[in-house]
């Protein structure tokens, strides 16, 4: 019996990935655990491993890597030696009950969805709909919560969905096919400024190299002098990265169901600057990683979110939910777009474990390795724009999460001390919390803050933990 | 092309296999020089005499017992019922015998014996002449069941019977024994287990039975005119059963309904309706729907009859109810 290979659910939200490239050949032998192909979702790339034995056959009519696919769809079959793939001997059979069965799952999201937000549709009661209106909602990707069915007993039948469905569009679709770059080409693309996306566009299948970079890199000096005077006329389209959808979708969602509140205040961070000299300069531990300011931030504030658990809490239903662990998840700019790797247990952990840990989550997600479980599940958020020159600014919550603090830089300043009055150059930065008002008071929020300012002026407080 | 009743092809498939293969005799009452009730050996018994067309008592429960002999020690015996219903007088020698001798000699012996006979209701041939029972033969393991719904049909299914080594049951409806249709010259044989796609159709799936595929396949041209494309699938055999094409049609329309003028309880249908329920669940638009005759012994009164079975207009109110729900 020839086992199918569909597009796995790799978290609970996951509804498509990418399929990013086959590992294996048509026709290659597969042992298990060996890995078949790579995934993009979840705003993760990610390994799926063949479960059993087989050669692998891979029909001709099987998404292209670089497609987005429905979890569950069809990939590809396992046979056994000898034995010859489903599609080669009835190239019109179908295979209906295993897709129906993950498609059900999948199709469960927007119902959990919806108990979610009790809230808001308490007793509002789900709409019924046929198994294969509802098939073509997921595929077609129609919100059938929304709709009023047209069926006898009030169903939503096919024709609804198809009616709600947006007219298709006829923007050209550029989607970059995944190509191999070799590490070297990937640093030398960062020093010269190329797109790598771009370049990848061009030789598609192709595995990158260095010469192609700077050979880019030369072309892109001189196309950018011939084409400076003329300029684009028509607008460009692409699909968004499910990168990006996941982004937008959780942002607007952010935007429009919190109450935010952005407090801002200058602290002194020149103990906090000092310190880390003193940690760089210290040659006995010069293996171990420097901890970051980002790194010193997240163990003062899993510190002071201990002492103000109120601000690591998150809304459920009509509860409010205290987790007793600090999660802090880190804003890390990727050439994907923002993703939030998540530094587990914080409150429990030295600053040379959180360096160690956050060096290496951090790298891991730069690569696009971070798996979904490392994504998730952040209590608290700092993003960090210093390195920006931004002083201050009005992060985003990142939900579930309570309040996320943004970094601004740190620059010298002439400051009046409080004791003396007299003027001394100090290393100043400020720090933005916003903080969701549903759930605490400016009040709390602010002494939560204020806490934040003490521990990052006086280090001790809170390195003896 | 020439055309050739039900009757006439499948007389032409018996002929021209009798023809080739020797070892084929046919038992039954007045399938001799009478040239069987329903011209089903006309002229036969002139070309191959009384050894091969040989005329019996009535007594079902004998001769069938010993044509599963014959079939057993190398002939291929065909058991012609005249009406089918009388092979309920048989059923021990069916069940106990014919179905599982090759399943207990581990297929040492063969069974390769044909049992014909006209079904259904028509013509007030009343209770004892009007049954179709298919729904009990499907339900057994080792019987083959084929239900030819046209002239070309019955000639290549009654071929595939005659050459096989599994019992058939060969099930000719009455209604549409004088039917005509396009038969080519040529020999040509219909394998078991292929529903032919009677009219195609994007809206709703019709799988119709027997004497109720012409119906459905007038009910489609009516709804055609509402703008309402059906499609109409005959199975033609039932054991095996293309459950595939079936699946495939259900996944294009996404709603089913099952005619058949057998009672509804255990029926085929059900059995359909539930492949489908389970193998295309995400496929169905709306509940898989069933139109039966009556659960009722057949009345010999012609307006009792005919409103006994579905009917053009039955189906068609059928299939307007299955594409509003």
């Amino acid at each position: 019996m020839a086992i199918e290979i569909a597009m796995p659910k790799l978290g609970w939200t996951m509804e498509e990935g990418v399929l990013v490239e086959w590992l294996k050949k048509d026709g290659d032998a597969v042992n298990a655990g060996e890995i078949l192909f790579t995934v993009e979702s979840d705003k993760a790339l990610q390994e799926v491993e063949s479960f059993d034995s087989g050669i692998l056959r891979i029909p001709p009519d099987s998404p292209p890597p670089g497609s987005t696919v429905k979890v569950g769809a069809l990939l590809a079959y396992l046979v056994q030696p000898g034995e010859s793939a489903p599609f080669e001997k009835q190239a019109a059979a179908k295979a209906p009950a295993p897709n129906a069965a993950v498609q059900t799952t999948a199709s469960a999201t927007p119902i959990a969805r919806q108990t979610s937000q009790a809230t808001v549709r308490a007793n509002e009661a789900i709409p019924n709909i046929s198994p294969r209106a509802r098939r073509i909602a997921t595929e077609l990707g129609v919100n059938w919560m929304q709709l009023k069915g047209s069926g006898r007993t009030g169903r939503i039948v096919e024709r609804d969905v198809r009616a709600a469905a947006r007219p298709p569009t006829f923007a050209p679709v550029v989607i970059p096919p995944p190509t191999q770059i070799t590490p070297v080409a990937q640093r030398a693309a960062q020093e010269l400024g190329v797109d790598l996306n771009a370049l990848a566009a061009r030789f598609p299948g192709k595995r990158i190299t260095r010469e192609d970079v700077e050979q880019a890199a030369k072309e892109n000096f001189t196309s950018h002098l011939k084409a400076e005077p003329r300029e684009q006329t028509t607008s460009q389209r692409a699909p968004m990265t499910p990168t990006r959808r996941v982004i937008a979708q959780r942002m607007s969602e952010s935007a429009h169901t919190t109450a935010p509140v952005t407090l801002t205040t200058e602290v002194d961070a020149s103990e906090l600057v000092r310190l880390r000299e003193q940690l760089k300069a210290d040659k006995v531990a010069s293996q171990q990683p420097i901890p970051t300011f980002t790194d010193l931030l997240a163990k003062l504030s899993a510190h002071a979110l201990r002492e103000h658990p109120a601000l690591n809490s998150r809304i459920e239903g009509d509860e409010i939910v205290t987790e007793p662990s600090v999660h802090i998840g880190i804003a890390v700019d990727t050439e994907r777009g923002l993703l939030v790797p998540v530094l587990r247990d914080a409150q429990n952990k030295s600053l040379r474990q959180i360096a160690a840990e956050a060096q290496e989550l951090v790298a891991r997600t730069r690569e696009g390795k971070a798996s979904g479980d490392e994504l998730r599940g952040s209590t608290f958020t700092i993003t960090n724009l210093g390195m920006y020159d931004i002083d201050a600014f009005t992060p985003i919550i990142n939900l579930p999460e309570c309040a996320i603090l943004g970094v601004g830089r740190i620059v010298p300043k002439q400051v009046v001390m409080d004791d003396s009055e007299r003027v001394a150059v100090r290393r100043m930065m400020f720090l933005s919390l916003t903080f969701d008002h549903r759930l605490v008071d400016g009040a709390p929020a602010a002494r939560f803050l204020q806490r934040i300012k003490q521990l990052v002026e006086q280090p001790y407080l809170w390195l003896v933990d | 092309m020439r055309e050739l009743t039900f009757t006439e092809a499948a007389r032409e498939a018996l002929t021209e296999q009798m023809e080739k293969d020797p070892t084929i005799f046919v038992v039954g009452e007045g399938i001799g020089p009478r040239g069987g009730n329903f011209n089903t050996t006309l002229g036969l018994y002139e070309k191959y005499g009384p050894m091969r067309l040989r005329d019996t008592p009535i007594v079902e429960r004998g001769f069938v017992g010993m044509c599963c002999g014959a079939a057993m020690t190398g002939s291929r015996p065909v058991v012609d019922f005249m009406f089918f219903d009388f092979i309920l007088d048989s059923m021990g020698e069916l069940i106990n015998q014919i179905a599982k001798i090759q399943y207990m000699s581990s297929g040492r012996i063969k069974m390769p014996l044909v049992l014909r006979g006209s079904i259904g209701v028509g013509g007030s041939a009343a209770t004892h002449h009007s049954g179709s029972y298919y729904p009990f033969f499907v339900h057994l393991p080792g019987i083959r069941v084929a239900l030819p719904t046209n002239a070309y049909d019955a000639k290549g299914l009654f071929k595939t019977a005659l050459t096989g080594n599994d019992p058939v049951l060969f099930l000719e409806h009455k209604l549409l024994l004088n039917k005509k249709a396009p038969v080519p010259e040529e020999e040509y044989f219909i394998p078991f287990g292929q529903a032919a796609i009677a009219r195609e159709g994007s809206d709703a799936t019709v799988v119709a039975l027997g004497s109720m595929v012409p119906k459905a396949l007038e009910a489609g041209e009516a709804l055609s005119k509402e703008g309402s494309a059906i499609e109409v699938i005959d199975p033609r055999t039932l054991n095996p059963l293309d459950i595939d094409t079936i699946l495939e049609s259900v996944h294009k329309t996404g709603r089913l309904l099952i005619v058949d003028e057998t009672f509804a309880p255990c029926g085929v249908g059900a059995e359909i309706a539930t492949q489908v329920m389970h193998k295309a669940f995400d496929d169905l638009d709306a509940p898989v729907a069933r139109l039966n005759g009556l659960q009722t012994p057949t009345p010999y009164s012609p307006p009792l009859e005919a409103a006994l079975i579905p009917n053009t207009q039955t189906i068609t109110q059928a299939l307007r109810d299955l594409l509003a729900e």
